[in-house]
């Protein structure tokens, strides 16, 4: 048994030292890579060449490898994220928007002003005298006809209840008794916020549109408007309101039921179409 | 048809919003968002063969209801103080609020609502009872929806 055991030692041993013969010459080059590799300015020298290589290969063919990928991407992110991008280009875009409107008015003001100078009709000539006697440019007196007032709707509205009393309206819009109450909340809310003795919201502006508002004891009278509203436009719309309020609107309404506000719409609706909704007429 | 002006208010996070959402639109949401000044809804409802147009102010939450605009309050015909039967700071100040509430609407009818009263026991409602200074009017749940539209019917019938 001992002899059995001694063989095998010494021919772990003979192993062992012809390994080391056979892989000498293995382990010193191995030695010599970990060495490079360890050393940043070896492997730079060895790799840069072939990074260099694979960066001018992606240079020259990065929109054949990965074009559609890209627009995939793109595309994706597009659409996932559609409010953010609009939140970053809505406000460049308006910009532009703005810059583009007001120079197509500047075009179109010139080319009315162009031709209004070459129009001998009688409507022309009419226009035009009527521009030089009120110191008004041509094309304002134009654009004024293209962008006249019109009354769209009309709301009579309980003071403090906010309640709607009677409606006109060209078109259709929403709950017209939801209009009156935001109405009315948004008016208290600027009257109590902004609280000056005896003042009261008298119009909103959005865009084009007014919403003008003219108080009285019990009730108060929204008339949304679009075009541009001139100042004897507006004394003309006010005059107009209260012709309405002191002929139709006489008695004291306390309760308001179906027929208070049928009765008054009707009323609306006759006074608006009769006299016409173009307050530059 | 008669319309009628009823403001919702109370305390913030009271339910107020979800009562009127379950009143008017029969929905509920878990989702806490807290009312922007004020909105305005429409619900018709009919009482005693009449009908009768509630417009619903339902007013932002305020810990103190003088800091909520008079105007608003002006010319209602009915106030749902709304307070949360989970939360005693909603209901700490109830006799000052409906004080100041009755001076600025003399003649409008006050109901007081206990809400969220899935989230209590019917004892626990009976010990509020005899806690809170004030008598309420109804318990309700705008999440199950139970005696809302008790509630309204209710205030209908003595706003007509």
């Amino acid at each position: 048994m001992k002899a059995e055991s001694k063989k095998s030692l010494e021919d772990r041993m003979l192993l062992e030292k012809l390994r080391e013969i056979l892989l000498e010459r293995d382990r010193e080059e191995l030695q010599e890579v970990k060495r490079l590799l360890n050393d940043p300015v070896e492997v730079s020298k060895r790799v840069s060449p072939i990074f260099d290589e694979k960066l001018r290969y992606l240079k020259d063919n990065f929109p054949r490898e990965f074009g559609t990928m890209v627009d995939e991407t793109i595309d994706k992110r597009l659409k996932s994220s559609q409010e953010e991008l609009l939140n970053i280009i809505y406000p460049v875009l308006g910009q532009m928007i703005r810059k583009f409107v007001s120079q197509q008015f500047q075009m179109l003001k010139d080319s009315i002003d162009y031709q209004v100078k070459n129009t001998f009709s009688s409507r022309g000539i009419l226009g035009r005298f009527r521009a030089k006697l009120f110191g008004v440019k041509d094309s304002d007196l134009m654009l004024g006809e293209l962008d006249a007032p019109i009354v769209q709707e009309v709301y009579v509205i309980q003071r403090y209840s906010g309640l709607l009393m009677g409606s006109y309206s060209k078109t259709e819009t929403i709950d017209q008794d939801l209009i009156a109450g935001m109405l009315t909340a948004i008016k208290s809310f600027v009257e109590d916020a902004f609280q000056k003795e005896r003042e009261e919201l008298e119009m909103i502006q959005y865009g084009s549109f007014k919403i003008i508002i003219q108080n009285y004891y019990k009730y108060y009278i929204a008339v949304a408007i679009s075009g541009s509203l001139k100042e004897r436009d507006r004394d003309e719309l006010s005059e107009k309101i209260l012709t309405f309020a002191q002929n139709k609107l006489k008695k004291d309404i306390e309760f308001i039921t179906g027929e208070v506000v049928e009765s008054i719409s009707t009323e609306l609706k006759a006074f608006f179409e009769e006299d016409g909704t173009n307050l530059s007429n | 048809m008669i319309s009628k002006k009823v403001i919702l208010t109370g305390s913030f996070g009271v339910g107020k919003t979800s009562l009127f959402n379950q009143f008017v639109y029969n929905r509920f949401s878990d989702k806490y968002l807290t009312t922007i000044g004020v909105k305005v809804n429409k619900k018709v409802i009919e009482v005693k063969g009449e009908e009768l147009s509630i417009l619903l102010w339902d007013i932002a939450g305020e810990v103190s209801q003088d800091k909520v605009p008079v105007s608003y309050f002006l010319g209602a015909s009915g106030v749902i103080y709304v307070f949360d039967l989970t939360r005693p700071t909603t209901f700490k100040n109830i006799e000052r609020d409906i004080e100041y509430l009755k001076g600025l609407l003399p003649n409008g009818v006050t109901k007081i609502v206990g809400n969220k009263c899935d989230l209590v026991t019917p004892e626990q409602i009976t010990e509020l009872r005899k806690e809170i200074e004030i008598p309420f009017d109804i318990t309700t749940s705008a999440k199950t929806g139970e005696n809302v539209n008790e509630l309204f019917l209710k205030l209908g019938e003595e706003l007509i």
